[in-house]
């Protein structure tokens, strides 16, 4: 799928600006509690995924019956899972949010 | 001087220095490639890793570094030295040091596969140089911690107004949580509702009071200060548990001078000895912010302390948006009862390298203004948590100077309003923050809001600002016990055990002394970060070939003044408190308690010199390639 950049980044004179300032505006406001969604989901899919291919991988949780039945449904997201399980973490990645603001 | 030059000054730097020194730095030294793939596009995995548009992400790292700490350090400096080396620090700092420190640890991130600072540290330096920073942030979080809940203790149980909108405050972050989470209701009506009746309680604290000019304000009359003064009154009734000094006079329960420049004696203050009064109120309100903040460091995130912030960083931006309008109308508006116009600064313009304070305490202008004020000028903490959010959402490698350099002369323009705000009222530290909001908010609403309602709700966004702040510092100040004690006992990996034990240190630095001290050895720790940021980036350009001197000239001077710093605290404490008569059992062994970490402060500091001192010669004789990407 071909990437479309954002408006601000390619409309000029005042729409370029609006464009800015209401990107601005929502990342001064409500994208934390959207990156906190995200994160949210980030880590039922973790769950879900280690449900899945845990059998594969020494952890019994579900049948395989079931597993591979599911599992086509779920490859396109096996790549970015295996980014964000298998990278090294300190304390300060897992807590980000709570560092703002000091 | 007027407010209205601090506004033109501020614009000019930071136009001059973003456009003439950060620019060149960023195209001629770090070479920003916009065709270089940024780990956001690399890793992207949905959560951590997001290319994200650069004025979202300049939003949201903005708000993520801006809040109380260019506000009380700004304030607490122009009162020991005045406005004038105040303003110098708060421009020279962020136009050399405190952008670059922001923006390189961002770039150092991105070029470095997103990795944290540390992780950095541990490959271009040493191993235990990890070790280190995570001591760095243990004591940082004790240090900020004491010194916030101390100065906002102080001002709950000397302000019966402001106690009933924190109360409101923490039942409007619930409301928000559920209905944002849970019910999904839409974010602007919820922060319409939850902010406009969180800024409703604010107003009502105070009201019904009576304000005399020159004269004690009467708590009586008004229905809920009134209430929480009679209840402060009964309980102070038994006199205080011990007595404590501070030298700089900061301390917001010792009451502004009256027009003849005497201070008068109150409950808490005596005017004859300079002694404060540790009452029962004080150690109520300090137990009641803890309360407050382990709510904050234990419920589930978005569920309290995600939307108390929320709804504290609405108060925070209108109260600056008006202050900041004020500023500029306040050149040509004359208030009532004044001589000059209400922008006019009252408070010294410098007052010594070296200016007297009681009891013998040193506070040189070097080093000591440059760790007083921290984070406006230049911080350690927003190198760590850029490191590690923000680097991990750039879109393109040219948006790290927009985004982490503008953030930091951005949140520079809060120290200035701060500036701004205590050198028009001509007081000491948040009495005077509070007295200047309530004049620059009556110039900014034509006089609608009065100067006595305007100087509560100054006390009232005050709180509201550090409040937010300290319980996520709690949250982070028990992940990291659990992550550093957790293997030696397990007891530290139960979350309400790691608080408990935190909050217990904290309150015991609090009722140890005045939380000046504990400002200034906080502002040493950060500092001391910020220039551990600087030197890994001085070493990082070092291994690639390039010319390091933008990071390592501010690093060397950073490193030596936190290091002076820390030593002349420690030295305060030292004859002020540790082993002056007559002072009480719990501030002799709180000062030495902070002298202990001071030594282990500059021990670590020394350390990590001579770790890196042998990093750069390894990478004279043979630089490094740059970090390949991870193969995923």
């Amino acid at each position: 799928m071909r990437e479309v950049p954002p408006l601000s980044r390619t409309a000029s004179g005042w729409r370029g600006f609006l464009s800015a300032l209401r990107e601005f505006s929502y990342g001064f406001t409500g994208y934390e509690f959207a990156r906190h969604a995200l994160e949210s989901r980030a880590a039922v899919e973790n769950v879900f995924m280690l449900t899945l291919v845990g059998d594969m991988l020494g952890v019994p949780v579900m049948p395989p019956y079931y597993s591979l039945g599911l599992l086509p449904y779920v490859v396109p997201e096996i790549a970015t899972w295996k980014r964000r399980v298998l990278r090294e973490r300190e304390f300060t990645d897992e807590h980000e949010y709570h560092l703002h603001g000091v | 001087m007027s407010s209205l030059w601090i506004v033109v000054i501020g614009a000019v730097v930071i136009y001059a220095a973003y456009t003439f020194y950060a620019r060149r730095i960023d195209r001629t030294i770090i070479q920003a490639d916009p065709n270089r793939a940024t780990p956001a596009r690399m890793y992207m995995d949905g959560a951590d890793f997001m290319p994200t548009s650069r004025f979202v992400l300049y939003g949201y790292h903005f708000k993520s570094i801006a809040a109380a700490g260019p506000i009380v350090g700004v304030i607490t400096a122009a009162n020991l030295w005045g406005w004038l080396p105040s303003i110098l620090w708060l421009m020279i700092g962020v136009s050399f040091i405190g952008w670059a420190s922001d923006y390189s640890a961002i770039m150092l991130a991105v070029r470095n596969d997103g990795n944290s600072l540390s992780a950095v540290a541990h490959r271009l330096i040493s191993p235990r140089t990890r070790q280190i920073m995570f001591l760095f942030i243990f004591f940082y979080l004790i240090l900020v911690a004491g010194a916030f809940v101390g100065i906002m203790a102080a001002i709950l149980s000397a302000r019966p107004d402001v106690p009933f909108g924190i109360v409101v405050l923490a039942v409007m972050g619930l409301v928000a949580g559920y209905a944002i989470y849970r019910m999904r209701a839409s974010i602007i009506g919820v922060t319409v509702l939850t902010v406009g009746i969180t800024i409703l309680a604010m107003a009502f604290g105070p009201a019904g009071a009576t304000f005399q000019a020159g004269k004690p304000t009467d708590w009586s009359t008004a229905p809920i200060a009134g209430a929480v003064s009679s209840f402060n009154t009964s309980i102070n009734k038994s006199g205080a548990l011990y007595k404590v000094v501070d030298p700089t006079l900061a301390d917001p329960r010792i009451p502004a001078p009256g027009t003849d420049g005497k201070r008068a004696s109150t409950a808490a203050y005596n005017a004859d000895t300079g002694e404060i009064n540790v009452l029962p109120a004080f150690l109520l309100a300090a137990i009641l912010l803890l309360v407050f903040s382990y709510l904050g460091a234990n419920m589930a995130i978005w569920r309290f302390a995600q939307p108390v912030n929320y709804i504290g960083f609405w108060i925070t931006a209108i109260t600056i948006g008006l202050c900041a309008i004020g500023a500029l109308l306040g050149a040509f508006v004359t208030l009532p009862g004044d001589q000059a116009a209400a922008g006019t600064f009252k408070l010294d313009a410098f007052k010594g390298f070296s200016p007297a304070v009681p009891g013998g305490a040193l506070q040189p202008l070097w080093p000591m203004l440059f760790v007083t004020i921290a984070c406006g000028a230049i911080s350690g903490w927003h190198a760590l948590f850029g490191s590690v959010g923000t680097a991990r959402q750039l879109e393109y490698e040219t948006d790290a100077l927009p985004v982490g350099g503008g953030g930091m002369f951005s949140e520079n323009t809060l120290g200035l309003l701060s500036l701004t705000a205590v050198a028009i009222a001509g007081g000491a530290g948040a009495t005077a923050f509070a007295a200047g909001v309530g004049r620059l908010l009556n110039v900014a609403s034509f006089q609608v809001i009065p100067l006595s309602f305007g100087t509560a709700l100054g006390f009232g966004a005050f709180v509201v600002i550090v409040l937010t702040v300290v319980q996520l510092v709690f949250r982070v100040m028990r992940v990291t016990l659990a992550e550093w004690l957790g293997d030696s006992w397990a007891g530290f990996r139960n979350q309400h055990v790691a608080s408990v034990v935190s909050m217990v240190v904290t309150l015991a630095l609090v009722l140890s002394g005045t939380w000046v001290y504990l400002w200034q050895l906080f502002g040493a720790s950060n500092q001391l970060m910020a220039a551990l940021s600087l030197l890994l980036v001085t070493v990082w350009l070092r291994s690639i070939g390039r010319n390091p001197a933008f990071a390592g000239i501010p690093m060397l001077f950073m490193y030596v003044t936190t290091i002076a710093a820390t030593v002349v605290t420690a030295y305060n404490l030292l004859v002020t408190i540790a082993t002056k008569s007559g002072q009480a059992a719990i501030s002799v062994v709180g000062a030495w308690a902070m002298i202990a970490v001071a030594v282990l402060l500059v021990v670590a500091a020394v350390v990590i010199a001579i770790d890196a001192w042998r990093a750069w010669n390894r990478y004279g004789a043979a630089p490094a390639p740059e970090a390949a990407p991870a193969t995923g």
